[in-house]
């Protein structure tokens, strides 16, 4: 079954990378794009991705506000936060709001794809965590 | 015959972005990725590319740190840089590096071919705000009308490698390591840069660094999100 990605960004060339390095995965699929944590909540309630790919700091609507309101209204889909800020205190802010897995962007070529599969199955991926690291 | 871009940028995530947006461009090429400035500097000396796009904030050498040794390698090169911030001081800095373009990252998706194809043609690109400083004439004065001389200057351009690598965490010795040279000559540029700077310690230095450019930050928006973690999922 294909896994149906939505990719949130304000900056189009980090969608177009990260769109790059999730469509070398067979079975993936990004399914929409979104470019701020506004035009995230719409498109996720419109198409019901299974993961959505959320950057933190965009315009109009915060990553971690978008998180939340994504979470509260569509309960089976997972929010992978993929970020510049490698903040501990920001992860935790991100697990809070419910993310599922939380990835540094200048680690993304290690971490994305693993962190993508993790959460599409509902584990959680952290590669920022103090005392943890991978899936669990 | 095929333009000949490389492309410098610490984040592959972002390197992919530029590839497959400039690779779509019929007759351009990507003959080489760089992921710091020292990197970027030595593959452009092997490669000979017809242009150059540099991320400012890299690690190792940042993009301005890394045009200035292109220009001085090449003359002739052609260098656009990318930053997240489009401040008087890095447009200046920028200019005084020697690029020929300049290009704000969240607006790259829409200058960034716009700019390659102003270089391949022997012209120069900048956003609008730089367009407005040099015809303005900012180059001779600063933005107030007086004269202005940025701090960055008070440093030779060894200092402001030194003063980078300090920023970003290494040790004396990695610094030594990281630009081939004696610890010993290493803390000496530290202790020369500190006593220029009025430093008094690797805080300062990263606080300067931030102010000045030499790295760049984006600081996060952390938000108090006052919800019970159970009620979230």
């Amino acid at each position: 079954m294909t896994i149906r990605i939505l990719i949130a960004d304000d900056h189009p060339v980090v969608r177009r990378g990260l769109k790059s390095l999730i469509g070398e995965r067979a079975g993936w699929e990004v399914i929409a794009e979104a470019v701020d944590g506004e035009e995230a909540v719409e498109i996720a309630d419109q198409l019901s991705p299974d993961v959505v790919v959320l950057d933190v700091t965009m315009p109009r609507m915060h990553g971690l506000e978008a998180c939340r309101l994504i979470r509260q209204s569509l309960p089976n889909c997972e929010v992978l936060m993929v970020t510049q800020h490698d903040s501990p205190q920001m992860m935790r802010e991100a697990l809070l709001c419910g993310a599922k897995g939380y990835v540094v962007k200048s680690n993304a070529p290690r971490d994305l794809l693993a962190a993508v599969e993790a959460v599409s199955q509902h584990k959680n991926f952290v590669a920022r965590a103090p005392e943890t690291r991978g899936s669990n | 015959m095929k333009l000949r871009i490389l492309i410098a940028d610490d984040h592959e995530v972002v390197r992919r972005g530029l590839c497959t947006l400039l690779q779509s461009h019929e007759g351009w090429e990507i003959c080489g990725e760089a992921t710091d400035g020292r990197t970027a500097v030595e593959k452009a000396r092997q490669l000979k590319p017809d242009v150059i796009i540099l991320d400012i904030g890299m690690p190792n050498l940042n993009g301005l740190a890394a045009t200035r040794q292109l220009v001085q390698q090449d003359p002739l090169c052609k260098v656009i840089v990318l930053t997240i911030t489009d401040s008087d001081q890095v447009i200046r800095e920028a200019l005084d590096a020697g690029a020929r373009g300049f290009v704000l990252k969240s607006d790259a998706a829409r200058d960034l071919v716009t700019a390659v194809e102003a270089l391949q043609r022997n012209r120069m690109f900048f956003t609008p705000r730089v367009n407005d400083m040099v015809l303005n004439g900012f180059l001779g004065r600063g933005s107030n009308g007086s004269s202005h001389a940025p701090q960055l200057p008070q440093l030779t351009p060894r200092e402001r490698e030194v003063i980078q690598l300090l920023a970003e965490g290494k040790s004396s010795k990695e610094v030594a390591s990281s630009l081939n040279l004696s610890t010993k000559t290493a803390e000496t540029h530290r202790s020369n840069i500190m006593r220029k700077l009025g430093l008094h310690s690797i805080r300062d230095v990263v606080v300067y660094a931030v102010k000045n450019n030499i790295i760049q930050v984006q600081l996060p928006q952390l938000t108090i999100t006052g919800d019970d973690p159970a009620a979230s999922t």
